[in-house]
């Protein structure tokens, strides 16, 4: 697969990020950072902010403060279609697929930016990698299964061959075994193609098996940080998951 | 003279059918597009009520009926029709259509009448429309005599305040703040046991037999009727008076009535004739101006002039530095829980499995709750914590396996039949009525409150004070344990996110539940919020009331669940206090997996 | 057999005026989630945009794409001006309803109020009359079936072949995944009201050449069978516009022909109905 989707991966650097809904910010002043040939795990409890952050990192939630930067170009508060366009490839925990069009035209969609005689080819080397999809070419994305969509949505991104790869729970509904399939086979792969990838997600140790850095979310605040090794010697990583204190 | 008394009867008319149309669109939010054929049917009511058989005068007419029934038969029989025509489109406002869909339905219906009767002649004389209708009482007085005149406008005037009055009696009822809320967000009027199809069918009705008696009194004054008098343009015209006038203010509807139609009407007799202008030049700018005061007035003050008032209701001060929890409150289960016999695991899952699909979201699950405990149910994301929940709340049926009630089987019971039994559960999403103030969200949950229906509303104050003083109570009782007491009249919709939780948790146990089954309550609450919640709920227990509580926040588990039910992948992990479970090698390995 | 061809003639007619109009407007509403009933009075100003050229020498064919361009333009001012504003506010679809009436108003009368109530017509030669069998067509209804089909093959080749008409599709299905793909959704929105307004100028001109005689206000029925097409189809499908256009055109003049032609826009009421009633989403639509 690398050998063919020539990855050329970016450095992604997101610096004191605050970000909300509107009201009142969800995360609060979030540095992380991702190099090509890097997984990145970001994990945390349920509501510490992590969706939050992938999505003010691609422009659909406004970031209040801080900056966003892929490479050396400053992205923040781009719109998503401008953050596609500088490299960014998003893929999101719902909605991820379009329902009434087929297999194909989500990839080709994937390729909107494509020159046009690229598209059939790059679709070709995406059901290379994953074939399952080539049987299903025709057959709409709203009929398939949750695993299947997953490869479509990812399938999806990998058109575009982007230089970073932002990943919102991959596994979210997954059953385990396709879960640790995805990411240990599809995700660890991006990387080792040469792309920087950062990948959110609730299952943390698998997150972890596959990462080279680790980021843990709590509260909307990052409360450690470092590689899997480090994180899982530390007391204070598995309070941060099952709390132990009082309420502040 | 004459001019003033046709600008009362006229401004009376409107004014009637502006108050109907406020009644459906700016209270109920029911889009009635074809509002106009209300009116319609009215004033071909009285016609053929009061006119004698087509063969008479020479028979140029040709028309249904000609009963020559005297006054005031022909008006009581306009309200009726109006009221009448509605039934047959209650299926397009039922719940399961878009408002914008249902909106073009009646509209295509009103074009679709207002066709029929152009276009076959024997039904109401097509085109050409009914003429020599009698004024009411003709034979008895002269129509044309000065005195006639004036008792007309008295009577228009008299019936237009009476439909006022009766528009009024039902807004400010429990019926009426009912019809706000649906307005407001019908799903969630919905979910908490309104019948959306009744509410909207009333609607259509009231405001059909206030639409027909409109037109019954205007065919009486003018003494002709025909189709170009109810094309769907006038639907237009009247909504325009309505959204200027303000919308969910009766004033603002009268307002609304005197400054469109009428203005209109009238205001263009006073610009100069002039040979000049092409001959449709008046009429057409007055349309063009209707149409830029629509989008003018949606734009800018979509409120209207006269916009919607507050409804305060005077709670009596209490200080809110009390703490909550100290004060004697009422008994929040008021509902007898036979101790006798009561078994002490109030609700029970046996061996409960759901699957979607070849996905087994839960699989044989068993689990007891003990009368009054707070119990927490925690797990990671995709653990089944909410599909049980829902299993247990009847929101959704289980593939397999059995739920227990106080030891009856509810296994089938359909969720709205359990929360009638005092088992109610809460959602995660935002569920309030932001246009309502707290207080009224809370009362809007009462149950059993006579003066939450049609008759009850009509019935008047004095049918449902005692129970809305009842309600009132309790909901003040409710508002201070949680001691949100200052913002009894605030509208939800400017509380904080954490604080429109709040008020759902407040709203299901205005319903007196035995067994409250609550949904991520404190997602997104402020720590102090929460600890306040948890004060609150622990409270409730200690006077009988059992409380299940899905959450993600396990700090609030220490502090307040007793005990913590951990599920993982579908089935029940372990149990046990918060600090225990941290022990176990299993609860770690659950929630780190994922 | 002869009164069935002959009513299929004019169901054929109507259905290819409709097809026009109820792709445009069902497109309008997949892309942007409006339903923009000031739609017929768009196609109005298209047909007398085509008649005060005819006024003035040129013919009604030149015309024709005269209105098509200054129906496009008035389109995307209607979508960029009003409707996205009060989108961006978060007003309720019946909310954008009203002001889609309001706007009707505004521009069909603002027609009324230069050209007065008398209804007009193009001149324009009806050419030869073609039969066959019962079917009795002339030369200038031919060409507006043929105007018809070669919209509808070009609609269906922009979808499904064209980057901008897969753009619509997705902008249309996921408007936030289709901007993930880099996809300029606010450019293909006022690309589909620019398209689609051209389609509405189009539809309004040859409407206003079959009725023959029209006035500011002949086009407030039309709407109703746009409508009446548009949710047999299912709202947002094209290809459900297309086959609803086809159900409505002939089944109106043959009900006409068979039971009386008094009601013949009964049908078309009724099945709008029904549809809302029964199935919303349409023949063609998703099962809700």
């Amino acid at each position: 697969m690398s050998a063919e989707l020539a990855l050329r991966g970016a450095a992604l650097r997101a610096a004191g990020v605050t970000a909300g809904y509107g009201g009142d910010p969800v995360i609060h002043a979030v540095s992380v950072r991702a190099d090509p040939r890097e997984v990145v795990s970001i994990v945390g409890p349920n509501g510490s902010g992590k969706s939050t952050l992938l999505k003010s990192l691609v422009g659909v939630l406004r970031v209040s403060a801080g900056t966003v930067m892929i490479g050396d170009r400053d992205v923040t508060n781009l719109p998503p279609e401008e953050v596609a366009r500088a490299g960014v490839g998003y893929v999101p925990q719902v909605d991820d697929v379009f329902a009434p069009l087929t297999v194909r035209e989500n990839l080709e969609m994937g390729g909107y930016l494509l020159p046009r005689k690229e598209v059939a080819a790059h679709v070709e080397q995406v059901v290379t990698i994953f074939p399952r999809l080539g049987a299903m070419l025709g057959r709409h994305a709203g009929k398939l299964s949750g695993g299947e969509r997953k490869m479509l949505a990812m399938g999806r991104v990998l058109m575009l061959a982007p230089a970073v790869f932002l990943l919102d729970e991959p596994t979210a509904n997954l059953a385990p075994a396709i879960a640790r399939s995805l990411l240990n086979e599809h995700v660890r792969r991006l990387a080792e193609g040469g792309a920087t990838v950062l990948l959110v997600e609730q299952r943390a140790k698998a997150a972890l098996a596959i990462s080279d850095r680790a980021y843990v979310l709590g509260g909307g605040r990052l409360q450690l940080a470092g590689t899997p090794a480090e994180l899982a010697a530390s007391p204070e990583f598995v309070r941060s998951f099952l709390g132990g204190g009082r309420l502040v | 003279m004459y001019y003033v008394i046709n600008l009362l009867v006229y401004g009376a008319v409107d004014a009637m059918a502006c108050l109907g149309l406020s009644q459906q669109f700016g209270i109920a939010g029911v889009t009635n597009f074809g509002f106009i054929i209300f009116q319609a049917v009215g004033a071909y009511t009285a016609a053929i009520l009061s006119m004698p058989p087509d063969t008479a005068n020479g028979g140029f007419q040709s028309y249904l009926g000609g009963w020559s029934l005297p006054f005031p038969l022909p008006w009581i029989g306009a309200a009726a029709a109006g009221a009448l025509l509605a039934l047959p489109f209650t299926f397009l406002v039922g719940r399961r259509l878009r408002g914008d869909f249902a909106a073009v339905g009646l509209l295509v219906t009103a074009v679709l009448v207002n066709l029929l009767v152009t276009d076959y002649r024997p039904l109401l004389n097509g085109d050409a429309g009914l003429a020599i209708v009698p004024s009411p009482l003709q034979g008895e007085f002269s129509p044309t005599s000065t005195g006639y005149q004036w008792a007309y406008v008295a009577a228009a005037v008299a019936l237009a305040g009476g439909v006022y009055w009766f528009v009024r009696r039902i807004t400010e009822s429990p019926y009426g703040r009912t019809l706000r809320a649906m307005r407001d967000n019908d799903r969630i009027a919905d979910s908490i046991g309104k019948n959306l199809l009744s509410l909207r069918t009333g609607m259509l009705v009231a405001g059909g037999a206030i639409a027909g008696l409109s037109g019954g009194v205007l065919v009486g004054f003018i003494n002709t009727w025909s189709p170009a008098a109810w094309t769907y343009a006038e639907t237009i015209v009247l909504f325009a008076a309505v959204i200027i006038g303000g919308l969910g203010n009766h004033r603002g509807a009268v307002l609304g009535a005197v400054l469109v139609p009428l203005a209109f009407e009238e205001g263009s007799r006073f610009i100069p004739n002039s040979q000049n202008l092409p001959p449709n030049l008046i009429p057409s700018l007055q349309w063009v101006a209707i149409g830029l005061l629509i989008v003018a007035f949606l734009w800018l003050r979509p409120q209207g002039l006269l916009p919607e008032r507050k409804r305060v209701i005077a709670v009596p001060a209490r200080s809110a530095a009390e703490p909550p929890a100290s004060r004697p409150a009422e008994p929040a289960v008021s509902r007898p829980i036979a101790a006798a016999a009561g078994h002490a695991d109030v609700l029970q899952a046996v061996d409960v499995s759901r699957d979607f699909g070849g996905v087994h979201a839960v699989s044989g699950v068993s689990l007891a709750v003990r009368r009054g405990t707070l119990t927490g149910l925690i797990g990671p994301n995709g653990a089944g914590k909410s599909t049980l929940l829902a299993l247990l709340a009847g929101t959704d049926r289980p593939s397999a396996g059995k739920i227990l009630y106080q030891g009856q089987d509810i296994s089938g019971m359909p969720a709205f039949r359990r929360a009638r039994i005092g088992l109610i559960r809460t959602f995660q999403l935002a569920s309030e009525f932001k246009r309502l103030t707290v207080l009224e969200n809370l009362l809007t949950a009462a149950p059993g409150n006579r003066g939450d229906s049609f008759r009850g509303a009509v019935a008047g104050r004095r049918y449902w004070r005692g129970d809305e003083s009842a309600a009132i109570s309790r909901a003040e009782a409710v508002l201070g344990r949680f001691g949100l007491t200052d913002l009894a009249n605030s509208y939800a919709g400017d509380l904080s996110g954490g604080q429109r939780r709040l008020v759902e948790i407040m709203r299901a146990l205005m319903a007196e539940p035995a067994v409250l089954l609550l949904d991520e309550p404190m997602a997104g609450v402020h720590p102090e919020l929460a600890r306040r919640i948890g004060t609150a709920l622990t409270g409730l227990c200690s006077e009988g009331m059992t409380i299940l509580m899905v959450e993600h926040e396990l700090a609030i588990m220490d502090e307040f669940c007793d005990p913590v039910v951990v599920m993982a992948e579908g089935s029940v992990l372990a149990q046990g206090t918060m600090a225990e479970l941290r022990e176990r090698a299993e609860v770690v390995e659950a929630y780190l997996v994922g | 057999m002869s009164i069935f061809l002959a009513s299929v003639g004019f169901g054929l007619i109507t259905s290819a005026v409709l097809a026009i109009a109820a792709i445009g407007f069902t497109l309008q509403f997949g892309v942007t989630d409006v339903l923009n009933l000031a739609f017929a009075a768009v196609m109005t100003a298209g047909a007398f945009v085509a008649y005060w050229l005819n006024q003035s020498g040129v013919s009604v064919w030149i015309g024709l794409v005269a209105a098509m361009a200054a129906c496009s333009l008035l389109s995307v001012l209607l979508n960029l001006v009003v409707y996205t504003p009060f989108q961006r506010r978060g007003s309720s679809p019946i909310t954008l309803v009203i002001v889609s009436l309001g706007m009707a108003l505004i521009i069909e009368f603002g027609i009324e109020a230069q050209v007065g109530g008398i209804d007009v017509s193009y001149s324009l030669g009806q050419g030869r009359t073609f039969q066959a069998g019962g079917l009795v067509l002339t030369t200038v209804q031919l060409v507006i079936i043929g105007i018809s089909v070669a919209v509808m093959a070009g609609v269906h080749v922009m979808l499904r072949y064209s980057r901008l008409g897969k753009a619509m599709r997705a902008t249309a299905a996921n408007r936030t995944l289709a901007r993930n793909c880099g996809i300029r959704t606010s450019r293909v929105i006022a690309l589909t009201w620019a398209l689609t307004g051209a389609l509405c100028g189009l539809a309004g001109t040859v409407f206003a050449i079959d009725i023959g005689s029209f006035g500011p206000t002949s086009s407030d029925l039309f709407l109703v069978l746009i409508l009446a097409a548009v949710f047999l189809g299912g709202p947002g499908h094209a290809y459900g516009a297309m086959l609803g256009a086809a159900v409505i055109g002939i089944a109106t003049e043959v009900s006409a022909a068979f039971i009386t032609p008094d009601y013949k826009y009964v049908i078309a009421f009724v099945a709008l109905l029904a549809m809302l009633a029964v199935r919303p989403t349409g023949l063609l639509g998703a099962r809700a």
